[in-house]
């Protein structure tokens, strides 16, 4: 038992955090949103030559074979740079999911070098993330994963998200390569972790915020009712990050009861980063209220995100089957079952 | 990350659960607040110390098993999976101990660390003073040097177990002229000195689980300080920080809690409203996450790190966590919430643990307080 990350994965995500950070700063994302197409291939090359599209892909095929507690380390920092590229879903979401289907390998190569885009399709959603650039689509019907390459073109959805393209998907098809149960909960996974970096953004904004503007003669920051806010903000996100941790080790084992994790980490992220968001805004004031500040871009993430991949009343859904329903086991020395 | 028990961990679950199912008590005791009740908790205190569970973490030298963080989750584990009676002791086994531990003379580990796990001595806090509550630097009671003795003269209040307990430990002015933070120390007495009065208040149950204490020139000895004089606040802080941190709240009690929670929903669920279906559902949730932290943090410690103001962050979650579930109970409940006593004679446990939890959020330094805490030394905001 031992509920630590190794000094190898805290100094990975440290080092892509501190990448992102120097290249993938709030003015890209307002480039980006000057841009019709609000992607860039010098932002995905870039992450590419980082090794983040070959991360969970086997050495053999030229990744870094690295586990899915690693890929979710990346997804908070992807989350925390407000990376919008369709890497997590083509890295960190289906790289997995060939590896454990099996006989992708020209498939996974192609990932890790950069050249192949993985759109996800479910029936969950709605609507289909990054279609139009994507080279295949993974999806999924009641049973089977399906794999096919992208043909044809989808129309372009408004999301409030500016830099999240969404389109309205018609049936992808293509080859059942697996069984389908997977490709939910991993996405719903990515998205979590996704969402303790885009919260701990947030978080991180607003303090800033807090010290430097000043009223009444002082920073707001050192009145109570603006420290309380952030406080319960840091509580929450807290309390989220362990959960999406242990999901990853479950989901990665294919524990029994892996889905009602992913599930509530889903749940945990996603209230944390929605709440986080809330609080952002109020302790920015007017400013808050702006297309000015860079908070936006995170805050309407943290929305999209948290409808994607299942919203709030289909994971309540499973926790209620698995927890009131009484197919998972409660109580004190059930902590891991 | 492995969250895998191994061989040896299981094995010791395996004990700690045969030793509980053979050796809690049946029927469920007293309330710990009320004379009769603190007696049979205290035997209880004394039986867990025969078979050398009084405290698994310290060393064999004081009456430990010299046992490591995730042992002792797992002991709690089993402890509240056999409904295992709450710790008459919990303030000296959480509080004082890893504090003399931490500031004590060999000499003081020897006299008073035994006693405490042995169950042999109930220990009480002596914190707060009328004027001195969040603002604990505002405490003016005094202990007096005379030779080889402290002459104490002052109020304390709020002193939780004070009404029963042998023993007490708190923060006394031993410069007089000293003013906040300077000039305290940490000094233990025993609550049977002459000049020593008790005077217990009733809590919102009813019961007198805590009390005023008033002394009258109480006469201390000086070996009964810990660390330097002038240095208790030091050592307070650190001793609030095991409160607020990892050992006073396992999470077993919240999981056991919950777990009842979803118990008491399906016998009413019939009548249960939308609202109170997702209430058990986060009470489940927040107590898993509870649990996740706190190997989290169990994990890092073994591994060398330390729970500094984070130990804020787990206070304000289990709190408010405790009142939320007990909450949600009332609401299920209905019209029986506020019975004291169920129609089949047994008492309301929902409504003594909600009533319980309402203190949570004050005590062990208020969540304000808390608030302050994570917001000036986490996020750095100013003062």
């Amino acid at each position: 038992m031992d509920f630590t990350i190794s000094d190898d994965q805290a100094t990975l995500a440290q080092g892509v955090r501190d990448y992102l950070a120097g290249v993938h700063g709030p003015e890209v994302l307002r480039e980006l949103d000057a841009e019709e197409s609000r992607r860039s291939d010098a932002v995905w090359q870039g992450l590419v030559e980082m090794g983040l599209s070959g991360l969970l892909v086997p050495e053999a095929q030229g990744g870094l074979g690295l586990s899915l507690l690693d890929g979710v380390g990346i997804a908070i920092e992807l989350g925390r740079a407000g990376v919008a590229e369709p890497i997590a879903d083509t890295a960190l979401v289906a790289a997995p999911l060939l590896v454990a289907a099996g006989g992708q390998d020209a498939l996974l190569e192609r990932i890790a070098t950069g050249s192949a885009k993985i759109a996800l399709q479910h029936p969950v959603n709605p609507w289909t993330a990054d279609l139009d650039t994507a080279s295949h689509v993974l999806s999924a019907d009641s049973d089977a994963l399906l794999l096919a390459e992208r043909s044809g073109t989808a129309r372009l959805l408004d999301s409030v998200d500016p830099l999240r393209r969404l389109f309205v998907p018609a049936s992808a098809g293509g080859a059942a390569i697996g069984t389908s149960g997977a490709l939910l909960d991993h996405a719903a996974l990515i998205a979590a972790a996704q969402q303790i970096g885009i919260a701990e953004a947030m978080l991180a904004q607003a303090t800033d915020y807090a010290k430097t503007r000043t009223q009444f003669g002082q920073p707001i920051g050192s009145f109570q009712a603006v420290k309380h806010h952030l406080a319960s903000a840091a509580v929450k996100i807290a309390f989220a990050r362990p959960v999406v941790q242990r999901a990853a080790v479950s989901l990665g084992e294919g524990a029994a009861h892996a889905a009602v994790h992913a599930s509530h980490a889903k749940l945990a992220a996603s209230d944390a980063a929605w709440a986080t968001a809330e609080t952002a805004t109020q302790v920015h004031g007017a400013m808050g209220y702006t297309y000015e500040v860079d908070l936006h871009f995170w805050m309407k993430r943290a929305w999209a995100l948290a409808s994607a991949w299942g919203d709030r009343a289909f994971h309540l859904a499973r926790i209620d089957a698995a927890v009131i329903g009484g197919t998972l086991p409660i109580g004190p020395g059930h902590s891991f079952a | 990350m492995d969250l895998a028990y191994t061989p040896e961990q299981q094995a010791f679950r395996a004990e700690v659960r045969a030793w509980m199912e053979a050796n809690v008590p049946r029927e469920p005791l007293l309330t710990l607040e009320c004379e009769q009740g603190y007696r049979q908790h205290v035997e209880w205190e004394r039986k867990l110390a025969s078979g050398n569970w009084g405290m698994v973490t310290w060393s064999e030298a004081y009456g430990g098993r010299g046992l490591d963080l995730i042992q002792w989750l797992i002991f709690e584990e089993e402890y509240y999976r056999a409904g295992a009676p709450l710790r008459a002791n919990q303030n000296g086994i959480f509080l004082l101990g890893p504090t003399i531990m931490e500031f004590g003379t060999d000499e003081q580990k020897a006299r008073f660390l035994t006693p405490m796990a042995r169950g042999e001595v109930i220990w009480a806090q002596a914190w707060s003073e009328p004027n001195a509550g969040s603002d604990m630097a505002a405490i003016t009671s005094k202990a007096i040097r005379d030779g080889d003795h402290y002459v104490i003269t002052g109020q304390k209040t709020w002193s939780s177990r004070a009404s029963f307990a042998d023993w007490g430990f708190g923060l006394f002015r031993t410069d007089p002229d000293s003013k906040r933070h300077k000039g305290l120390s940490f000094i233990l007495f025993d609550l049977n000195a002459p000049g020593v009065t008790r005077r217990p208040i009733r809590q919102l149950h009813g019961d007198p689980g805590f009390a005023e204490l008033f002394f009258d020139e109480v006469r201390v000895p000086v070996a009964n300080r810990i660390a330097g004089e002038g240095e208790g606040w030091n050592v307070a802080m650190a001793t609030a920080g095991f409160e607020r941190g990892l050992m006073l709240r396992s999470p077993a009690r919240f999981q056991a809690a919950a777990a009842r929670l979803v118990s008491l929903f399906r016998a009413h669920e019939a009548k249960a409203s939308p609202a109170a279906r997702e209430q058990v559902m986060q009470a489940w949730m927040d107590a898993q996450a509870y649990a996740y932290n706190t190997y989290a943090v169990a994990s890092q410690i073994m591994a060398g790190g330390h729970i500094g103001a984070e130990a804020s962050l787990n206070k304000i979650f289990w709190s408010e966590l405790d009142r939320a579930m007990h909450r949600t109970a009332m609401q299920l409940l209905g019209a029986a919430a506020e019975l004291r006593h169920l129609n089949d004679g047994g008492l309301n446990g929902w409504l003594e643990g909600y009533i319980f939890s309402l203190s949570g959020p004050i005590y062990a330094g208020s969540n304000e307080i808390q608030r302050n805490i994570i917001a000036e030394r986490l996020l750095g905001l100013p003062r």
